[in-house]
């Protein structure tokens, strides 16, 4: 029943909940999530009503209707306005939260100095990809009260491990213990080229691209063209005569007109940002939407992305719903694991739901019983656990 | 199904296993990410339903929460869909919250929730105006139906 070192489990980012006997804690630890993604805010923004939702959770919602998810008031993207008090907020308790989760343990342990020295630590804004600092030391609060490899683990979480900065091959040793395996292969979402076990680390954080290497032993060509584009837009070759992250405009993009924009015009925009122009209109249409989101919400945040970790998870948004329509996300990575561990990171994947799903089965059905025992339709409330 | 998605749904599932699901609402199968079903009872004396289960299927696509599943009763040798005045045989529902009135920050389990009360709210065991008609041309997925709310609908 010991999940809390699962390594998906762990980048699930689920960090344990405080005890009921500090409700005021929990209701802390409520008020930084996204009502949308039920994520801690990621670049929080206020719109008109005065609630507030991740950037690209209520871009994506206006998308489809202009009211807000929480209160329906008429809401329109005019509206949204960065808010930076709430990330200073979320970022500050995520820090704080590991040493406070320990405060407020019944038994203080002597464990509290690895959570110290690890709250000491600087988050470094440096990297490109968004939100790592806090999702480690959430990490850390997670495996504290374990072993003593995990509170190393802990220790190690500030490094920014899995940032694609070149460091990752010290790290993901202690970041991701079951899998040892030191092969690398194909993210089965953007088919950068990654040690097998810092893969799925590597997927929950949206596909930053490793440093160099991108396209080395990667699946090749399966997806015909839009596969070889994505590959270049990677490597840093960029589509365009423009590929240096430098020269774009960091302006936040007007959205075009759907109905009138012509192919030509769409894929204009595209390779201003230098990604892929392949497709059709529907498909050029989705990618300009889906682009649009990312790059105006990575304005709303301090802890940008870099434009390649953008055009990554564009390219791996774009892949799982290709992949939807086509087949199930399990067959697909199959399909790609060529490599053992690929194949091992998709059976743990399926093997952890599988667990979760049937531990809820169990307890629900011995519910179940127990209401069917005492006669249907009593309103007496079962325990469970 | 895309990251955030499946991460989305893992967060409600972990939550129902720690906290379980509100009373006469249970977690009958979870086969894939992708499709869920959930067998929900109506509580009390008072309701018309009383003794009945009935079996409540939900299909999440690669754009959940922002788009609404794919939800209906299931109408097979073991389950049918509940007689309800926006319920048709096949299991379709008109229900607000499955069309204008979603929310993403709803999730299943305010699903399930609005289905019990809509079930306890009701009075007559009768099948929509034009059951017969509309199962006869109704598309397979509900979400290609062009619905239209009743004020009364929850
Ligand atoms: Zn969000
Ligand atoms: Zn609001
Ligand atoms: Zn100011």
């Amino acid at each position: 029943m010991d999940m809390s070192n699962h390594p998906l489990l762990s980048s699930m980012d689920e960090p344990p909940p405080f005890p009921p006997s500090h409700p005021h804690l929990r209701r802390l630890d409520r008020s930084v999530v996204c009502q949308i993604c039920k994520e801690p805010f990621q670049a929080p923004v206020s719109i008109g009503c005065g609630h507030s939702f991740c950037s690209s959770c209520i871009r994506s919602s206006l998308d489809v209707m202009k009211k807000c998810p929480s209160c329906n008031e008429p809401a329109l993207e005019g509206q949204i306005r960065r808010n930076r008090a709430l990330e200073e907020i979320t970022d500050s308790w995520e820090e704080s939260r590991p040493i406070i989760y320990e405060l407020a343990q019944p038994p203080p342990t002597k464990k509290r100095r690895a959570s110290i020295q690890e709250s000491n630590s600087k988050p470094s804004s440096s990297s490109g990809t968004k939100r790592l600092k806090p999702n480690s030391s959430r990490e850390g609060s997670g495996s504290r009260s374990q072993s003593p490899i995990k509170s190393r683990r802990s220790d190690d979480g500030d490094h920014n491990s899995l940032n694609g900065n070149g460091e990752m091959e010290d790290e993901e040793d202690d970041e991701v213990q079951e899998l040892t395996e030191n092969d690398e292969a194909p993210c089965p979402i953007c088919q950068a080229t990654l040690p097998i076990s810092s893969i799925p680390l590597h997927i929950e954080k949206g596909c930053p691209p490793p440093k160099t290497k991108t396209n080395g032993n990667g699946v090749g060509g399966r997806k015909g063209n839009q596969k070889a584009d994505w590959k270049k837009v990677f490597s840093g070759q960029g589509l365009g005569g423009k590929s240096k992250d430098k020269e774009v405009e960091m302006k936040r993009i007007t959205k075009p007109n759907y109905s009138l924009a012509t192919p030509a015009d769409l894929r204009s925009i595209l390779s201003e940002y230098s990604l892929p122009t392949t497709g059709d209109k529907p498909t050029l249409i989705a990618r300009v939407q889906e682009w649009i989101i990312l790059f105006n919400s990575n304005l709303d945040t301090s802890h940008r992305s870099s434009l390649s970790a953008l055009r990554a998870k564009l390219s791996d948004s774009e892949n799982s719903k290709k992949r939807d329509k086509e087949k199930g996300k399990d067959e697909m990575v199959n399909q790609l694991g060529s490599k053992d561990g690929l194949q091992k990171y998709a059976k743990e994947k399926k093997g952890e739901f599988e667990r979760l799903r049937k531990e809820i089965i169990e307890r629900d059905r011995k519910r179940r019983e127990q209401e069917e025992g005492k006669g249907r339709g009593r309103d007496n409330a079962i325990e469970v656990e | 199904m895309s990251g955030l998605s499946t991460k989305r749904l893992m967060k409600e599932l972990a939550d129902i296993q720690s906290k379980g699901t509100p009373e006469g609402i249970i977690l009958l199968s979870a086969d894939s990410m992708e499709e869920w079903v959930f067998l929900i009872s109506v509580l009390g004396e008072e309701t018309i339903y009383k003794g009945e289960t009935f079996a409540l299927r939900m299909k999440f696509g690669n754009r959940y929460p922002i788009d609404v599943p794919e939800v209906t009763f299931l109408a097979n040798e073991q389950y049918q869909p509940p007689l309800h005045p926006h319920v048709y045989s096949n299991g379709h529902i008109c229900a607000s919250i499955l069309g204008n009135e979603w929310s993403p920050v709803l999730n299943a389990v305010a699903i399930c929730i609005t289905m019990q009360s809509m079930l306890a709210s009701n009075k007559k065991k009768e099948r929509p105006e034009g059951n017969d008609r509309y199962v006869r041309t109704a598309p397979s997925n509900p979400k290609l139906t062009r619905w239209h709310y009743d004020d009364d609908t929850v």
